[in-house]
This record gives structure tokens, sequence and C-alpha cells, in this order.
């Protein structure tokens, strides 16, 4: 949508026009005009589609198409996000609907740079250039998109030189041998394999479950938070390609604002796990004078889930052994992802690390669904809410359902007092805003990265002269 | 006749105790699918839609009828693509993968076996029942980065991965085959040791045939029996390691098929497989009676 709108207008707060470019084409040759848009999104609302973006869009009331080039929606009431839900791929009217579903599973039709050509097997995808891109034709003939299921094989395809664009998809420790392993280019003494990033906004954190449970009390989500230090992992583990997050919004986003955080300190976390009635030094003997009569004093003791990924894994040592510095047992429990997401789900942890991903944390409206009490997973929602946290915030609501209605002056106003709630309340602890970086062969010129590591900027690139 | 007979309860067997772990298993396949946030798509005409809403018996039922009439289709919903082409496309590969280790596993072990045997006690024994401690101990996911390191990056003489050219089956089949052939080179020596000492050797040798044809002739025929009932029992171990060395070399097999299926919660996907599993064990045990009654005419007239 950013790329085939020219420009666009709130008529008032629930109606905002869109002006298409002049001869935007389908793959398939179709003119696309606001027809297309509009049977796009109707498409996407209608429930026979059983599309997921259906919930994004229910502030929308309808969708008119008053020219070729203009495309209005109303909405039912004013609702600042829409701009951002409205971010996503234009098909063809005839390929709107459900019935057409599969064939656009089958032979997917857009207008982007590049065409599906073909799909020899569940492996490979085969894309090309197309001629009639609004931004000009790809200078790359052919893009040949490969499963790989395996990182270090992965990584050894790259060396070898059969693979020459990898994002995202291979962990910073490994990084050190993409240099080792690679030898000049004599003529230009270029490194065969380049690693570009941008910072990117994607969100780790480690959820806390507070309904029930010892994380249930503020001064044990406290002591948790201070007695983390991301900086070793930060230098050690991403070697710098990522930086330390104050909450959900990273630095530089229009709403974000800068909150008190935690710094790490062993001693007020120790002195927090007191309070709440937990002994602290490691071998520590029970029965000592501070603890509440009839009950020995017991070490705290929690369970950290996270999937099996290697790179999260020995993330998540490193967690272990910061808290065990502050007297907190922690007990690792990697789970294949389909389990281990579903015990995310279910509220089925005490403690999670997971990342949100950088397309998630791009409107700040991401608050809501992820705090939002009304979120909480429930019948009411399908047990798909988001908040699985299970934080429950009066005030809090309040602020993020108002600067959902509100102009963007205001709602940053709103964010900021939401995002202190958020951090004085800790269902999150923030931890880092990773990036997705991008290893290129010198076969790949002109590839300029993107910070939600998309493939996208590969439209303007070149291949190298051979 | 009556070893197969066996083969309807192994696979019902195997059909029955798949569906049930998958019943446990946490998280369903609409679910994954979903992915993120989606409260207001409904869940329970998405599961009813792909037989979900059935209990595991149910949902068994309807893959064997869905089997039977040939249309048998993924969990996924909403596309449902079919599962039997997949299948067809990938057997082939594994299949392949799993006799060129067999061959990789025989080529070596033989000779191993039959040396370490002929030489037994001495350093040529010694030195081959080394090897085949090391390559029943050598796991296959870091065997294989080995070699393609040593193969494909240091000497440059093979592809890491895929499956483009004949030369990408070599790797795969080399990590797969090494640990069978470690064990199988221990059941020859072992076996070869035992007709070795059988009368009918001392005699041939008696009669100054040669050493090798005593060898070779005599006592590796008579020895042969146990290595082919090592061959189909282990026929599935390598189905099993097959899995990951499919992972591991991005080959377009059974194994990558399978995770899959686990991964996206493709109860049908993952039935389908494990059923292949079965039936290809099933049959390959009955083609080692098939070879045993060709070496040994004992075991014909019995």
């Amino acid at each position: 949508m950013p790329d085939l709108a020219l420009d666009y207008q709130f008529l008032d707060p629930q109606t905002l026009e869109f002006t298409l470019r002049d001869h935007l084409t389908f793959h398939d040759g179709t003119p696309l005009t606001s027809d297309d848009v509009k049977a796009t999104f109707d498409g996407l609302m209608d429930r026979a589609l059983g599309s997921p973006k259906a919930d994004k869009l229910e502030p929308v009331d309808r969708i008119e198409a008053p020219g070729p080039s203009r495309v209005v929606f109303h909405l039912k009431r004013p609702y600042a996000p829409i701009l951002a839900e409205l971010v996503l791929p234009i098909v063809p009217r005839s390929r709107a609907f459900a019935a057409a579903a599969p064939a656009q599973d089958r032979a997917p039709i857009g207008a982007g740079p590049f065409r599906f050509s073909a799909q020899p097997d569940e492996e490979h995808i085969v894309l090309t250039p197309f001629e009639g891109y609004y931004g000009g034709k790809p200078r790359i003939r052919r893009l040949l998109i490969r499963t790989v299921r395996d990182e270090t094989t992965r990584v050894l395809e790259l060396l070898k030189g059969r693979a020459d664009l990898v994002i995202g998809a291979v962990s910073p420790p490994i990084f050190p041998a993409l240099h080792a392993g690679v030898r000049g280019d004599l003529r230009t003494d270029e490194p065969r394999l380049r690693i570009l990033w941008e910072p990117g906004s994607a969100y780790a954190y480690l959820g806390l479950n507070s309904r029930s449970g010892p994380l249930s009390d503020l001064r044990i989500r406290r002591a948790i938070c201070h007695a983390l230090d991301v900086q070793p992992i930060l230098k050690a583990k991403f070697r710098g390609l990522a930086q330390p997050a104050t909450g959900m919004l990273p630095p530089g986003h229009w709403a974000y604002a800068e909150t008190a955080g935690c710094r790490r300190d062993l001693a007020l976390a120790t002195q927090l796990l007191t309070e709440a009635g937990y002994s602290t030094a490691r071998g520590e003997r029970e029965g000592l004078k501070e603890a509440p009569p009839g009950r020995a004093k017991r070490t705290l003791h929690l369970t950290l889930k996270t999937s099996t990924d290697r790179f999260r894994k020995s993330i998540a040592l490193v967690f272990q052994e910061q808290l065990a510095e502050a007297g907190i047992e922690v007990e690792i429990r990697s789970l294949e992802y389909g389990t281990f997401f579903n015990d995310v789900r279910k509220g089925n942890f005490e403690l999670f690390s997971l990342v949100w991903s950088s397309g998630s944390v791009i409107e700040p409206d991401i608050l809501r669904w992820v705090f939002s009490s009304a979120n909480i997973p429930g019948p009411e929602n399908a047990f798909a809410g988001l908040n699985r946290t299970g934080y429950r915030n009066r005030r809090l609501d309040e602020l993020l359902d108002r600067a959902t209605r509100v102009g963007q002056d205001e709602r940053k106003v709103l964010y900021a007092q939401a995002l202190a709630l958020i951090d004085s309340d800790l269902p999150y602890i923030p931890l880092w805003h990773e990036s997705s970086p991008a290893i290129v062969s010198s076969r790949l010129q002109d590839f300029e990265p993107s910070p939600q590591g998309y493939l996208r900027p590969l439209a303007r690139a070149r291949e190298a002269a051979p | 006749m009556r070893r197969l007979a066996g083969a309807p309860l192994a696979i019902a067997g195997s059909l029955i105790l798949v569906s049930l772990f998958l019943n446990l298993v946490p998280g369903d396949p609409v679910e994954m699918m979903l992915g993120e946030q989606a409260p207001s798509v409904d869940r329970e005409a998405l599961r009813r839609s792909v037989g979900l809403d059935r209990p595991w018996y149910g949902q068994l039922w309807l893959f064997i009828r869905e089997l039977a009439t040939g249309n048998l289709r993924s969990s996924l919903p909403p596309f449902q693509r079919k599962i039997l082409p997949q299948i067809f496309a990938a057997l082939p590969n594994t299949l392949l993968l799993t006799f060129a280790a067999m061959a990789v596993a025989i080529l070596i072990a033989i000779p191993l076996g039959v040396a370490a045997a002929s030489r037994k006690g001495t350093a040529v024994d010694h030195a081959a029942m080394g090897i085949a401690v090391a390559g029943v101990a050598l796991p296959r996911f870091w065997l294989g980065p080995m070699l393609i390191i040593l193969f494909a990056i240091k000497l440059d003489w093979l592809p890491v991965s895929g499956a483009d050219s004949p030369r990408n089956l070599i790797l795969p089949s080399v990590t797969l085959g090494t640990a069978l052939a470690a064990f199988l080179s221990r059941i020859t020596r072992a076996s070869m040791l035992d007709t070795l000492r059988e009368e009918y050797v001392t005699v041939s040798r008696a009669k100054g045939l040669s050493p090798s044809a005593v060898l070779w002739k005599h006592a590796f025929r008579n020895a042969l029996l146990p290595i082919i009932t090592v061959l189909g029992l282990e026929f599935g171990a390598l189905l099993g390691g097959a899995i990951v060395t499919e992972k591991v070399f991005a080959w377009p097999g059974m194994g990558t098929l399978l995770l899959t299926g686990i991964e996206k919660r493709d109860y049908n996907l993952v039935r389908a497989v494990v059923l292949v599993f079965t039936l290809s064990y099933v049959a390959i045990n009955g083609l080692t009676d098939l070879v045993y009654t060709a070496v040994d005419p004992r075991v014909r007239r019995q």
C-alpha cells in the first residue's frame, strides 16, 4: 500500500482517502485500479476467507472506489492505527475472495518487482523480474529461494559461494566463521561475504506470568529485572548487532519515550526477594530469624521456557547464571516450537523469552494488543489474545484505548504515560531490539538492507559483473 | 507366508500409536496456521473442515478412508494440499539415500570385518575395530558438516547440500552409512570368526585350497546369514538416521517431509510418512527372508 499509494488524506477523522499511482500493473498484465484495492480489503474482511487480518480491519466500515485511482475508507469510529493496518499486498479483484484463494496460493499474482515463476518442489521458489513494475524492472535476472533447514548448512552454502543472500537466518556467534573461512577476491581485495544490517525494531523480552504464582508479586518481578544485565549478552552473543531496549518501542520511533528501566543492582534484587519472603543466599541455612513463624524460608525457584533454538538456549543460560547470582534458581526448559508456543498462549509458564518481530513493532497500537486486559487470552477472544502474561491495569487500558481515537500529538503523550506504567508494573522485562543482518555475497551489489530484514531491497540491487 | 501375517498388525499398530501421540502433542494445525492473533476467525469451523473436531480414532478413520480413495489431503486448512504427490516426490529420494548408505556400509564393512577376522589379534584387527568404534560413536549432525567442510569447502570436490546432481548423493550417503558400516564390520568379524573355527574350513584348508578361496568361498558364504539379518534389522535405524541426514544436507526426502509435518502439526502428513516408513520396514524384512533362502538353501527346505 505505501508503494501503490501516491498520497493519502484524512477527509475527516473517520474518512481516509488514498490516491493511487498511475499505470500500475499486475503480474498478469491487467491494470491495478481502485476496484482491486477495494476488492482486496473486502475479501480480507469477508468471513468466508477467514483471514487473520479481519480483526485488525474491524474498524473499517466500508470502502469506496469513486475513481480508478481514488480509494476511500470509511471507518466506524476515529481509529488512528488504521494506516499501519492497511499496509497489505493488493491482489487482483478476481483473486480477492475465498473461491480464488487456492489459485492465489498455487501461483500468486501481485504487483511487486518480482513475479512468481515456479515452485518446482517444496524447497524451491523461482521468481523473475517483472517488467511492468512501476519502479522499473529489477536488474537481477532470476531469484531462487531455497529452504535449507540446518543453520550450519546455510553457513556452509554461503562459504561455498552457492548462496548470495541469507537474511536473519544465521545467528551472530557464527559470524566470525564467515570471515575466517572466506578468501577475499584477489582482484578487488573485497571479501566474498559481507554482513550488512540496519538497526532493527524487533523486540526481545522476558514474559512474566502475572496471573498467579510468585511472579504475581511485583517485588519479585522487579527483583528479576534488577538481577539481569543485558550488556554482556549484547556484546558476546550479538556482537553489537542489537541495542538495549527500555520498552517495546525502539529509540527513534515517533512514540518512543524514555522510561526509568531497571539497572543491574544485586543488593536491591536481594532486598526485594527477602521482602517477598524468600531466602537469597545460596547455601544459607533455613530457619533464620526473619523467616515468618511456622514457615521456613525457601529459595525462589522458577522455570524459564524457550524454544529449542541453540542461540536462544545459550542466552537463557546466561540469564540462569545472572539470576543465580541474586539467589534465584532458574530451570530452563527448551521445548519444540509448537509445544513452546502453545504453552505461552495457554498461560502455562512462569518465565518465557520471545521476540516480537520488527513488523509487529511499527504501529504503537501493538501495546494495546499486548498489554490491554481486554486481550488476555480467554473465551471472548477464542484464547487468541496477545496479553499472554495476564497483565491487568485499568488505567493502562483506558490510555491505550484513548490513544486509538486521537491525533498523533496527543497519542505521543498517551503512549509515554502507557510506557511508564508498563515499565513500573513489569509484565515484560525489556531486553533488546534485534536487527536482521543480511549476509551478502560479492555477486550481489547495491543491496541496502531494510531494518525489518525484508527481501524488498532486491528490487534495486544488481548482480556483479562476472 | 506366516511371516507376512504380522505385517498388517505392525502397520495398524504404528498408525494407532502415531495417532495417539499426535493427539497428546500440544498445539493443533489450526492454531499453528493462524499464528499470532485472530480472535474472530471461526476456529471451530476450520477444525470441522479438516475433521479435527473428531476424536483421534475418528480422525484416523478419516485418514484411512481418504487414503483408500487416493484423495488424502493435508490437515492444514484452508487449502489442504494433496499429500500423495508430496510423498511420491520425496520417497524415491529417501530410498535412494538409504540404499546408497547401505551400499557404502557394505563396501566398507565387509572387507574391514573379513580382514580383521582373518588376522585376528594383529594390528590390522585392532585398527579395523578401532575405526568401527569411532564410526558408531560419531553423531550424524557432526559428521555431516565435517564431511561438507572437508570435501565441499576445503577440497571443493562436491556440492554442500541439495539434490541437483548425482554428486549430491555422495556425502549424505557416507554420513548415513558410517554408523551402519561400523556396526556391520563388527558383526562380520564375529560371524567370520565363528565360521573360521568350523571343521569344514579346516578340511578345505587341509585339501590345499588357496587361503583366499577358503576365506571367501567357504567361510564368508556361511558367515553371511547373520550379516544379512543385521542389515535387515538396521534398515529401520537407517530410515530414522535419514531424518537427521536429510536435514543437514537439505535433502528433499521423507525425513524433511516428516519434520515439516511435525512443525506445522499436519497430522495427516505425519501419519502418511510414518505409514510409508512402516511399510518400507515390513517390505525390507520380507525381502531379508527371501535373501536368506537364496543364500542358504537350508532355510528353503525347512
